[in-house]
């Protein structure tokens, strides 16, 4: 999978980039306007994250040329500007999600891998972790071929997890992505919800699938 | 009290005062010129008298008419000085007492003197007079009135340009981005006064943008930084060789930089709303908006075992800007929940007239009202910025809507009306 970070602030790429190298995806850089421009042009990525302000011009205007071109790229707009002015602008233009700054690195993978299932690049609506089968198209669990019953939260959660698979996810980030960011904080809230997908994974014959992170969250790996 | 009736009631007074006195004036002057004519012809008629005692060496056959009479009596020294007087006689003709104009003088007839007293009726002076005094009055109340509506009429139209100016000024709207439309007038006050309302305007355009662009680049200054410190503490918090004592750090300092953007971003959220650049309006289905959050905080809720009432009209349609509904109805929403008890009940009803959120919860330790003004919350939840309601209160307050807070029953009950917009 390859995606394309055009950010002009440097750390912040490059942090996007080392997060999302580990989930096997490829990533390039771009920093100004110019070399966005010309990487959108030469190739296609399967995701496109892209920020409003960039030095050289709008990634209003990236958006726009884009889609004049028909390019089939999903893109992800990432901005810290008027989060209500550019979220319509963005969505309006054809961007398939919009993510507000500052995120989760966690968030953000979730958000990509979403767009790119939807966009069906991998020609398949099917995710697979274990023997734990997930159908993002009908929204539903198997596990070794039988259905298991999740709630529409546990469901969100597991998804989450998958996307996230092998890493450490803070409560917070968790909490923020089922109920956004005004009820992070409440982390009693989330446990009941983890505790019952673990209960629910384990009884399917899967083992503790969910490990608890002391102090900072959860992590989705093998047993 | 208007202009026009504050300048009319001095007009009037003093236009009235001065029209008085000088009809006063006009009456005594107009009196005194015909006393004096009739004094004339008085004077002829002793000079006749006189010339006829010198041709004749007698007295004259004494008159009496309506309008002249005469009278002769001998005196024992002659008098000087002629005198004029007005005298009322009883008139035989009309039978009732008549103002007379008397003449006194002595005349020497042989070596008797005389006193002769000519009158002349003073009717005809009198009727004069009152005729004249009517007419006088007459002019007055007409002038009065005339003066009364030629100013209406003169005033109201030299005003019609301030009222145009006021009009375009009540209309104004800085975030609309439309300069003022004064209407030309040749009137140079009027010339000024636009002169400086265009100017005030141009500086208040400018000064809104330099705010406007102020908060948006402070908004994406602030929240680009606290991005990256995020995105590092994530990836740090990816490290094998962290211990607990280090992620309890990394997880203080994460919430806390969530805190800052928080804040950060309400805050930006309220100069935005003080500065009114959301008014744009849109017709919003708040029912099924509603129905779709409480979907969304459904399980949260079960969690929590807490019981929900709700009572929503669908769809309820209202004038209203979409993402500033989201953000009215979330904040209602998160606050019932976040502050109320396991076991509670939060009631959410909609209708075409109000939206009203009360939810179970510990009695408020300050007057309701308080925690609409910022920063303002109760000391034991601690994750709560205390901006919420605020924003809430500054939308509401932004579209017209009246917003209440009240406890009764165990209840909080927050109330939206939202009045006709």
């Amino acid at each position: 999978m390859k995606i394309l970070i055009i950010e002009d602030e440097k750390e912040l790429s490059q942090s996007i980039s080392d997060y999302l190298k580990s989930e096997d995806y490829v990533c390039e850089i771009a920093a100004d306007f110019q070399k966005a421009i010309e990487k959108t042009e030469s190739y296609d990525y399967d995701c496109i994250l892209l920020d409003i302000s960039l030095p050289g011009g709008s990634g209003l205007e990236i958006l726009r040329q884009l889609k004049h071109n028909k390019k089939l790229d999903g893109v992800l707009v990432i901005s810290a500007k008027d989060s209500l002015d550019d979220k319509i602008t963005g969505l309006t233009l054809g961007a398939d999600d919009y993510l507000a700054k500052p995120f989760h690195l966690s968030e953000l993978s979730a958000r990509i891998a979403a767009i790119i299932r939807r966009k069906n690049f991998s020609g398949s609506n099917l995710l697979q972790f274990e023997d734990v089968t997930i159908d993002t198209l009908a929204k539903t669990v198997t596990v070794e071929n039988r259905a298991l019953e999740l709630t529409k939260k546990e469901y969100e959660l597991l998804l989450y997890f998958v996307s996230n698979k092998n890493r450490v996810i803070s409560k917070n980030a968790i909490a923020e992505h089922l109920w956004g960011d005004d009820m992070e904080g409440n982390h009693d809230f989330i446990y009941t919800h983890i505790k019952n997908l673990r209960k629910k994974l384990s009884e399917s014959g899967q083992g503790d699938l969910i490990k608890s992170v002391y102090g900072m969250g959860y992590k989705f790996s093998t047993p | 009290m208007k202009l026009i009736s504050r300048y009319n009631r001095v007009n009037l007074l003093v236009t009235t005062l001065v029209l008085l006195l000088s009809a006063v004036f006009y009456y005594f002057f107009v009196k005194a010129v015909l006393v004096h004519q009739l004094d004339k012809s008085l004077k002829t008629e002793q000079k006749e008298i006189t010339d006829y005692v010198t041709a004749n060496h007698q007295l004259p056959e004494p008159s009496d008419t309506r309008e002249e009479k005469e009278f002769y009596a001998p005196v024992s020294a002659m008098q000087y000085r002629r005198k004029f007087s007005t005298v009322s006689l009883y008139d035989a003709h009309r039978r009732e007492n008549v103002l007379f104009r008397q003449l006194a003088f002595t005349v020497l007839v042989g070596n008797q003197i005389y006193r002769a007293e000519v009158w002349k009726s003073q009717e005809e002076t009198e009727d004069l007079v009152k005729l004249i005094s009517l007419i006088t009055l007459g002019m007055v109340i007409v002038l009065l009135v005339t003066l009364l509506l030629v100013n209406r009429l003169i005033l109201n139209r030299l005003w019609e340009p301030f009222f145009s100016t006021l009009h375009q000024i009540r209309h104004f709207n800085l975030s609309a981005r439309k300069d003022i439309a004064l209407e030309p007038t040749r009137i140079d006050e009027f010339r000024e006064l636009n002169g400086a309302i265009r100017q005030m305007t141009h500086k208040a355009f400018s000064d809104y943008d330099e705010i406007k662009n102020f908060t948006e680049n402070a908004s994406h200054e602030i929240q680009t930084p606290l991005a990256i410190i995020k995105s590092k503490l994530e990836l740090l918090s990816q490290g094998e060789s962290i211990n607990e004592n280090q992620m309890d750090i990394i997880e203080s300092v994460s919430g806390t930089v969530h805190r800052l953007s928080k804040l950060n971003q309400s805050l930006i959220l309220l100069t935005k709303l003080d500065n009114r650049q959301f008014s744009e309006k849109e017709t919003v289905d708040i029912g099924n908006l509603l129905l779709r959050q409480l979907n969304h905080y459904e399980e949260l809720l079960l969690a929590k075992k807490i019981h929900l009432d709700r009572q929503i009209q669908v769809p309820t349609l209202i004038s209203f800007n979409e993402a500033l509904a989201e953000i009215l109805i979330s904040n209602l929403l998160t606050n019932a929940i976040k502050h109320n008890i396991s076991g509670g009940t939060i009631k959410a009803s909609l209708d075409g007239q109000q939206l009203t959120v009360s939810n179970t919860g510990r009695p408020l330790s300050a007057p309701p009202a308080v925690y609409f003004e910022r920063f303002q919350k109760d000391s034991i939840s601690g994750d709560s910025l205390g901006l919420g309601l605020s924003i809430v209160k500054k939308i509401c307050d932004n579209y017209n809507f009246t917003l209440s807070y009240r406890y009764e029953d165990g209840f909080h009950v927050l109330k939206v009306k939202w009045n006709a917009n």
